[in-house]
């Protein structure tokens, strides 16, 4: 028995607003885990005949009893509206996006320095 | 024969004034011209029966309608004179009524400048109905008929803008029944939640010394964020984030909501139903329905999901929610009915051993401190 991973798509949106396509993705794959999403978005450029790096999936959640999961995926129109419309998080998944790692303690203040930092301001360093 | 005699004994009765012209001519022999427009029929008090005219255009109906009018009147007449002598009565009162209060507005006891203005629009509205009623009523005392006649316009009119007021009078009347007792009482009543508003000139400091925003840094975490107050005259005000509600609930009646919950449970449960089915004459119902509280958390969770795919996003499940979906799960499972009750101590008066996340409620055990002095050592 040959188990294939297939992919179907429902509640296909376009959204001019965001320039971006949105749809539901169900993946099939009985008696195997969830594939990764790089997997699942090369499949969904496929279908669609577009490049990997302007789609984005995210939010899959295997159905009771394997075999089906369903997630979303967003289709955008250029890398550009990509990289300007989606989510810093989900860019930094695909390496589009570096985020600076801050520290969150506070350097202790002592003395008339103190003075010259605002009330319930922390300074960031 | 017989006809024509009821009829002339008819005729004979009614008021001699007709003349003799006006008489239909039934009274003579057949064959009448029937006159196309006059098919009125009447019934001859006499003889009870309806009877087409077929004379003069309204000669014989005229006749017969002047005799049951006169029987009306003559039943009518002695109500109508008690009722007259009342009216005369009331008009007397309302007159002495009316002066005195045109005299009293007209000495300025009544100032509404400062007052509602819908409330006054109202007042004048009312008083031109008064006045067009009063027109018409004087017009058709005096035999005048009111077809066509002006003021009954104007009353539709000013019917139809109070009708529309109405609404808007139920919508202020919370607003205006709380400033009558403000204005008779003098100030607020205790329940009213006006009274916990908040107070801008509490907030802000007197002082602005060092000390103080020290303080300020350390006690702005423990204290509670409705009182936050203390920033110096220069800084920008942040208003506080609680809004002040009136919180009436005690614990009596939180444990007697408690309760009444529990029970409504317990009425719903396995053994209640059962019994209830002994007892009932109705027929037996064998339904596929599963618990109550499954159905439910099916019902949820299939509108989480709807949220779910519409908008594109995951919700966070929390462990409350974790907890129903297993217990639902576990319910729902054929043998689950065969050894599990439902709890019903609601209903036979004792305390029921497990809380509202059904995880058994503890019992605390008093363990002595240590290093505590026992008595009399």
């Amino acid at each position: 028995m040959n188990d294939t991973v297939t992919a179907q798509t429902r509640k296909f949106m376009t959204n001019r607003l965001l320039q971006r396509k949105q749809m539901l993705i169900d993946i099939l794959h009985p008696r195997k885990a969830t594939a990764p999403k790089t997997e699942i978005r090369e499949k969904l450029a496929k279908m669609c005949k577009t490049t990997p790096d302007v789609i984005s999936v995210f939010g899959f959640r295997i159905h009771f009893g394997g075999g089906k999961t369903t997630g979303f995926g967003m289709l955008y129109d250029s890398l550009d509206y990509a990289k300007k419309n989606e989510l810093k998080h989900r860019l930094a998944r695909h390496g589009l996006y570096e985020k600076e790692k801050t520290s969150r303690k506070v350097k202790e203040v002592r003395g008339i320095a103190k003075a010259n930092v605002g009330a319930g301001k922390k300074p960031k360093e | 024969m017989m006809r024509q005699v009821i009829l002339k004994h008819a005729l004979l009765e009614s008021e001699p004034s007709s003349a003799a012209e006006d008489l239909c001519d039934r009274g003579k022999s057949c064959k009448y011209e029937r006159s196309p427009t006059c098919k009125t029929f009447f019934s001859c008090p006499q003889t009870g029966r309806s009877e087409e005219c077929r004379g003069v255009i309204g000669a014989v109906s005229q006749r017969h309608t002047v005799h049951i009018k006169r029987e009306v009147l003559e039943s009518d007449l002695p109500s109508a004179v008690t009722l007259l002598k009342n009216l005369q009565e009331q008009v007397m009162a309302i007159t002495a009524q009316v002066q005195s209060l045109t005299q009293k507005v007209q000495a300025g006891a009544y100032p509404t400048e400062k007052g509602l203005s819908f409330l006054e629009v109202k007042d004048q509205l009312l008083l031109m109905y008064l006045m067009d009623l009063t027109h018409l009523i004087l017009d058709k005392a005096s035999g005048g008929s009111l077809q066509g006649h002006d003021g009954v316009l104007r009353l539709v009119e000013i019917r139809t803008v109070l009708e529309k007021l109405r609404p808007l009078d139920q919508k202020l009347k919370y607003q205006i029944d709380k400033l009558v007792k403000t204005a008779v009482t003098g100030s607020l009543s205790e329940n009213d939640p006006l009274r916990f508003k908040p107070h801008p000139s509490n907030m802000m400091s007197k002082l602005s010394s060092e000390d103080e925003e020290e303080d300020e840094v350390e006690d702005g975490q423990s204290e509670a964020s409705g009182k936050k107050s203390v920033k110096g005259v220069s800084k920008k005000y942040v208003p506080p984030r609680l809004v002040p509600v009136h919180y009436d609930e005690t614990e009596a009646e939180r444990e007697k909501k408690r309760l009444e919950r529990a029970k409504r449970r317990a009425l719903s449960s396995s053994v209640i139903r059962e019994l209830k089915e002994q007892y009932s004459d109705a027929p037996e119902e064998i339904r596929d329905a599963r618990h109550p509280h499954v159905t439910h958390q099916s019902q949820e969770d299939q509108h989480r999901i709807n949220y779910e795919e519409s908008m594109m996003v995951r919700l966070s499940v929390s462990k409350r929610e974790k907890g129903r979906r297993k217990r639902a799960d576990v319910m729902s499972s054929q043998l689950h009915s065969l050894t599990h009750f439902s709890d019903i101590s609601a209903l036979t008066g004792g305390t029921s051993h497990l809380d509202e996340d059904q995880n058994p409620i503890k019992k605390r055990k008093k363990i002595p401190k240590k290093g505590r002095k026992k008595k009399g050592q």
